[in-house]
């Protein structure tokens, strides 16, 4: 399956170097071209294939917990969580000019309070799902943690200044261009870890799609189980928020390309199916990004939204159903 | 039953729920039930009365309040989890509905307690799995989706997967609900077949498999036992005893049902204004008969000094001192009444 991710990675790099062939032609600068294509566009690439598998594998495994069609990656408030701690740190603390001190706004500085934000999100989650036992108790109080944070990260937007709100505002739209190669080491080890989880966990997975009940009753341990799978979202979803903003839309909708394409409800098919699609979707996502020209990319979050709408769309009407995993 | 064909057993337990942290809804208490090898059990009971909650704290997915339940001398609780996974094995009354979940797929979840952590088949569990969709003859849909299988179908491949789990104990709340007639009897029938000729784990016949149900007709023609959860009480015994000794009687009180004895079914009381004599004989004179007091009539056989049908040759005539008539169908007959 690797060995496919890789094959549509090199597919999918070999446009990318011909727009740059195309874009630098007429400038014969050779080294300036591979240190574009080594320092810019393969750290990209790299981000977006990543950030395809993270999101596609933590939202299946949403949907399949929660017995939800509509869940993703961030139904549990991650992304609310990294969007408050990059709040603070934008428009809190840095209103009070402590980073304006430094000059610029260190990257690192954004990803850690991102991190943890998600982690602090993710810590209440686990301390409600050890005590409540109903699954759907633990969606909806997700939700609602989400609901809270957000509310604060609209009180900091409110009394912060222009310069500031629109970093902040920047940040929601998610960019797959701010990763550096630096920051790859700490994004791709987390994300193979977390993937790494998930790929323990299939035998859960499938065992909770008849519900927890069922679950229970062929001998699944359910706090293990929430546990890791938990866990393992956190890690996929809040990394990749963390790099690259809150990016929409995978986490949902390519679950559900990977069931209709390989027409199986079985996580060991279903896991790496969602994992490939999402690089893939990610991927082109990029592409189109870029496809203006210009020097700066549109927002990621945009271009998945328009680019997978209307696949969506498209299966929907085509179907005359949604699959739908309930 | 010998005692050492004993499996299950049920002493003082208390059902119900937690409403908040400190109080219990309690359901039912004082049950005190066994369950042998090869037995089929049928719980009967009103709605409401806590046969779920019965089930479910046998399968260990409920807490009960005291009391215990033991399954081969061991307390439930002390059980570790893959071994009582080993042991007891659930079917809830919830459809389940899952989008390209494949038959054989959800049969080889059964599994789950006898594969590794990856939950990877082997040859064994293939064969376990084709074995269950076999005893339950639903070999030929292994491939499809449970979406394009009816409720009777469902039912079966829900059955097989408890089979592929291999289990001492079955546990299936409301197998026949939702079912129709032919399936309600073949799907007891099947299970009352699996509890006197399944193979169990240490090699002896018979597994143990208790049920709900509210078709009580067709729990009295295949249960082993039955038990009966009444408002004042939980009463075991052979579906036969309970009825010779009138116990089904107290299941509906208060209701306008009565227990037919002799049919081993339950019907409406009626109250019976008019009187009709019904001169005739054979099965025309039994659905006659039937009509009439559906019609609250009640029916005196042979008696032609009061009002009376006689049932003549492809017709059927009415008398009384005020007119007379003929009909060509009883449907017609209860018209003119």
């Amino acid at each position: 399956m690797l060995f496919f991710a890789d094959v549509f990675l090199g597919s999918v790099k070999i446009p990318i170097k011909e727009v740059l062939g195309a874009f630098f032609s007429d400038n014969s600068d050779f080294p300036e071209y591979t240190t574009i294509v080594l320092q810019f566009r393969l750290p990209k690439a790299l981000t977006a294939l990543f950030a395809g598998f993270a999101l596609a594998v933590s939202g299946l495994q949403m949907q399949t917990i929660f017995k939800n069609p509509l869940a993703g990656p961030y139904v549990l408030g991650i992304s609310s969580g990294a969007s408050l701690g990059v709040a603070i740190v934008v428009l809190g603390v840095s209103s009070l000019g402590i980073f304006n001190y430094l000059g610029i706004l260190s990257n690192w500085v954004i990803v850690l309070a991102a991190w943890f934000g998600s982690g602090l999100i993710l810590l209440l989650i686990f301390a409600v799902s050890t005590r409540v036992k109903d699954i759907m108790t633990i969606l909806i109080l997700g939700m609602m943690f989400g609901s809270a944070t957000t509310a604060l990260v609209g009180i900091l937007q409110y009394f912060s200044n222009e310069t500031m709100l629109k970093a902040f505002i920047i940040w929601t739209m998610g960019s797959l261009g701010g990763v550096s190669i630096t920051q790859l080491y700490v994004l791709i080890p987390s994300i193979l870890f977390g993937l790494l989880i998930a790929f323990l966990s299939v035998k859960m997975l499938n065992a909770l799609l008849l519900g927890e009940n069922y679950a229970k009753s062929m001998g699944l341990n359910i706090r293990l189980s929430r546990f890791l799978i938990f866990f393992s979202t956190s890690l996929l979803a809040g990394t990749i928020t963390a790099f690259c903003g809150p990016i929409g839309f995978i986490g949902i909708a390519v679950p559900h390309l990977a069931r209709m394409v390989f027409k199986t409800a079985n996580h060991s098919v279903l896991l790496p199916g969602s994992m490939i699609i999402g690089g893939i979707v990610l991927l082109f996502s990029d592409i189109v990004s870029q496809l203006p020209g210009k020097e700066s990319s549109l927002p990621i979050n945009s271009i998945t939204a328009l680019v997978g709408i209307p696949i969506v769309i498209w299966i929907i009407v085509k179907k005359q159903r949604f699959s739908s995993i309930s | 039953m010998v005692e050492s064909n004993q499996i299950l057993e049920i002493q003082n337990l208390e059902i119900g729920y937690p409403v908040s942290k400190s109080t219990f809804f309690s359901l039912f208490s004082g049950i005190n039930l066994s369950a042998s090898k090869g037995e089929l059990i049928a719980i009967v009971g009103k709605n409401g009365v806590g046969k779920s909650t019965l089930l479910r704290s046998i399968a260990g997915l409920q807490h009960s309040k005291k009391g215990q339940v033991t399954i081969n001398n061991k307390l439930i609780g002390d059980y570790s989890r893959s071994e009582f996974a080993g042991l007891v094995s659930f079917v809830s009354t919830e459809i389940i509905q899952v989008n390209n979940l494949r038959v054989f797929d959800l049969v080889a979840l059964g599994r789950f307690p006898h594969t590794n952590w990856f939950g990877k088949l082997e040859e064994k569990d293939i064969n376990a799995v084709n074995k269950a969709l076999k005893m339950v003859g639903m070999e030929r849909f292994a491939h499809k989706n449970i979406n394009e299988i009816s409720d009777g179908e469902r039912q079966r491949v829900m059955i097989a997967r408890t089979l592929a789990q291999d289990t001492q104990v079955i546990i299936l709340d409301e197998p026949t609900a939702f079912l129709d007639l032919p399936n309600k009897y073949e799907i007891v029938h099947l299970l009352n077949n699996l509890a006197k000729t399944e193979n169990l784990p240490d090699g002896k016949v018979g597994k143990t498999i208790i049920f709900s149900t509210h078709d009580l007709n067709i729990a009295i023609q295949e249960a082993d036992k039955i038990w009966l959860m009444l408002s004042d009480g939980i009463t075991e015994g052979a579906p036969e005893d309970l009825i010779l000794n009138e116990t089904f009687n107290h299941l509906f009180d208060h209701t306008n049902l009565n227990f037919d004895k002799i049919k081993g079914d339950f019907r409406m009381k009626r109250k019976h204004s008019k009187k009709i004599g019904l001169l005739g004989d054979g099965i025309y004179y039994t659905w006659t008969k039937k009509a009439l007091e559906r019609l609250n009539f009640s029916v005196d056989k042979g008696n032609d000094t009061i009002p009376h049908v006689t049932i003549e040759e492809g017709f059927w005539s009415y008398k009384s001192d005020e007119n007379s008539f003929q009909v060509n169908s009883i449907y017609e007959l209860a018209s003119r009444l």
